[in-house]
C-alpha cells in the first residue's frame, strides 16, 4: 500500500469516486485524524446530497411533448415557439445582474437572438390575421366570395401581384371572401375559406420578399399552424388548425394554383 | 422509429436535468435540451454506434451552454460577481421548493458557468472525471480545479446565506 500525504485534493476524489481503492483505508485513516478535513468532508458529501434532492424531481417530470415531438417526428422544417432559441436569453438577463458596468452589454442585448427571419414573421403575421378574422362571424371578410372577380382584382391592384383565388373545392373548402392587411412594410391579400363543418383556413399572401424558404410553422400544440413559401417577389403562408397532413395537402393545392395564376 | 431516436428519447430526462440545474428556469432550460436535441438530430450521422448516446448528447448541450454564456460574458466584458443568486434571478422557480433546497439552487446558479457545469456533471449526473472531463473539453486537472473550486464556492454562498438568515432572526 502507498503511503502517501492525504490533501484536501482527496476530499473531492474520495467524494467522486476517483480515490483509487488502495488508497482508501489510509484516506479514511487521516480524515479520522484530522477533525478539520473530517468536518469539511462532512459539509462537502451533505452539499452533494442536498443538491442530488433538489433536482433528481426533475427525472419523475413528464417529458413536454415538443421535447419527444423534436425526436419522434418526421417534418425536418417545423419550427416550434418563437421563444424557442432564446433559452439563454435568461441566462444573459440573470448575467446582466452579475456583471458589473453592463452599459455597452445591454446596447448589445437587442441583436442577440432576437432577429425574425422573413419567413418567421410572414408566417406569425398570416396567423395573426388568421386568428382574428377567422373567428369572426359577420366581419370575417371585406369583399365576399359572391364578388369574387372584384375580389382578385382590388386585391392584385392592391398588393402587386396576379392573384387568383384558389379553387379548393377537392379539399372540401369554399371561398368565403377575402381582405386586404398591412404586412411589414406592404400590404397583404387575405383569403378565407370554409368547409361543411364551418372549419376555416386562410391563404395569405405578400408581394414582399427577398428571401426563399418553406416550412411550417406553429406555436402552440393546439392553435393554428401556418405552412409557407417564399420566392423571390412573394411569400405566401396557408393557415388553419387542420391535422398537418390535411393542411399540408391544402397548401400543396392552394401553392399550385397561386403560382400558375402569378405566371399566366 | 430507429434505434438512434429511442435511444435519444431515452437520454430526454437526464439531459433536463443537467439543463435544469444549468439554467434554473424550466422553460429556458427546455429551450436548451430542444435546442440540443435539433442539433443532435440533424448530426445523427456523426454519433458512432458505440457511443454512448448519454455522453455524445451532453456533450452537445455542454457546447450550446457555454458558447451562449461566453457570449454573454464578451459583452459584459467584466468577471461573474457572485451575488446573492436570489437577485439575480429573472424568472422565479415555479415548483414548490423547500428552503433548503431554494438555498442550494440559488447558490448554484450563482458560482461561475464553467464551475457549475463541472461540479453538476460529476455531483449529480455521476459522470466519472474522464468522462466529465471529455464532455466538457478540459484536461483532467483542469475539471478537479474547477470541481475543487466549485465546491468550495458553494459552501461558501451557503454560509454566508446561513449567516445572513441567522443576523435577520437576531
Amino acid at each position: 500500500m502507498s503511503r502517501r500525504d492525504f490533501s484536501e485534493r482527496d476530499i473531492h476524489m474520495a467524494l467522486d469516486g476517483e480515490l483509487p481503492g488502495d488508497e482508501r483505508t489510509a484516506y479514511e485513516a487521516w480524515l479520522e485524524a484530522n477533525a478539520e478535513m473530517k468536518a469539511k468532508s462532512a459539509r462537502y458529501a451533505a452539499d452533494r446530497a442536498a443538491l442530488r434532492a433538489a433536482f433528481n424531481g426533475v427525472l419523475d417530470e413528464p417529458v413536454p411533448v415538443r421535447l419527444s415531438k423534436v425526436v419522434q417526428g418526421e417534418a425536418p422544417v417545423v419550427r416550434a415557439a418563437p421563444s424557442r432559441s432564446r433559452w439563454w436569453l435568461a441566462a444573459a438577463a440573470a448575467a446582466i445582474l452579475v456583471i458589473g458596468g453592463a452599459g455597452g452589454y445591454l446596447a448589445g442585448i437587442g441583436r442577440l437572438g432576437l432577429e425574425n427571419t422573413a419567413e418567421d414573421q410572414l408566417a406569425e403575421e398570416a396567423i395573426a390575421a388568421h386568428v382574428i378574422y377567422a373567428a369572426e362571424k359577420r366581419h370575417a371578410v371585406e369583399v365576399p366570395a359572391s364578388d369574387k372577380d372584384h375580389l382578385q382584382s382590388w386585391l392584385s391592384n392592391q398588393v402587386g401581384l396576379k392573384l387568383v383565388a384558389p379553387d379548393l373545392a377537392a379539399q372540401g373548402f369554399q371561398l368565403v371572401g377575402g381582405r386586404l392587411l398591412p404586412a411589414g412594410q406592404g400590404k397583404a391579400a387575405m383569403l378565407l375559406y370554409e368547409d361543411d363543418k364551418g372549419e376555416r383556413i386562410s391563404l395569405f399572401v405578400t408581394a414582399e420578399s427577398a428571401a426563399k424558404a418553406k416550412g411550417t410553422y406553429g406555436s402552440e400544440e393546439d392553435g393554428p399552424a401556418a405552412v409557407y413559401w417564399l420566392d423571390k417577389g412573394y411569400g405566401c403562408a396557408v393557415v388553419g388548425s387542420l391535422p398537418r397532413e390535411r393542411l399540408a395537402a391544402v397548401a400543396k393545392s392552394a401553392y399550385g394554383q397561386l403560382l400558375a395564376g402569378l405566371q399566366s | 422509429m430507429d434505434e438512434k431516436k429511442a435511444a435519444i428519447l431515452g437520454e430526454i430526462p437526464r439531459l433536463r436535468r443537467y439543463a435544469r440545474s444549468l439554467l434554473r428556469d424550466r422553460d429556458s432550460a427546455d429551450d436548451l435540451v430542444q435546442d440540443c436535441l435539433e442539433r443532435a438530430l440533424v448530426r445523427l450521422d456523426n454519433w458512432q454506434t458505440g457511443e454512448s448516446p448519454r455522453r455524445w448528447l451532453f456533450t452537445i448541450m455542454h457546447h450550446l451552454f457555454i458558447d451562449q454564456m461566453r457570449k454573454v460574458n464578451r459583452r459584459g466584458e467584466a468577471a461573474m460577481l457572485p451575488l446573492e443568486a436570489s437577485e439575480a434571478q429573472a424568472a422565479p422557480a415555479e415548483q414548490v421548493e423547500s428552503i433548503a433546497s431554494r438555498e442550494i439552487v440559488d447558490a448554484l446558479q450563482a458560482i461561475s458557468p464553467d464551475r457549475r457545469a463541472a461540479l453538476v456533471m460529476v455531483a449529480i449526473e455521476g459522470f466519472s472525471y474522464a468522462e466529465a472531463a471529455n464532455i466538457l473539453g478540459v484536461p483532467a486537472g483542469t475539471l478537479m480545479s474547477r470541481i475543487a473550486r466549485g465546491r468550495e464556492e458553494l459552501r461558501a454562498l451557503l454560509d454566508d446565506t446561513a449567516r445572513r438568515r441567522s443576523i435577520r432572526i437576531v
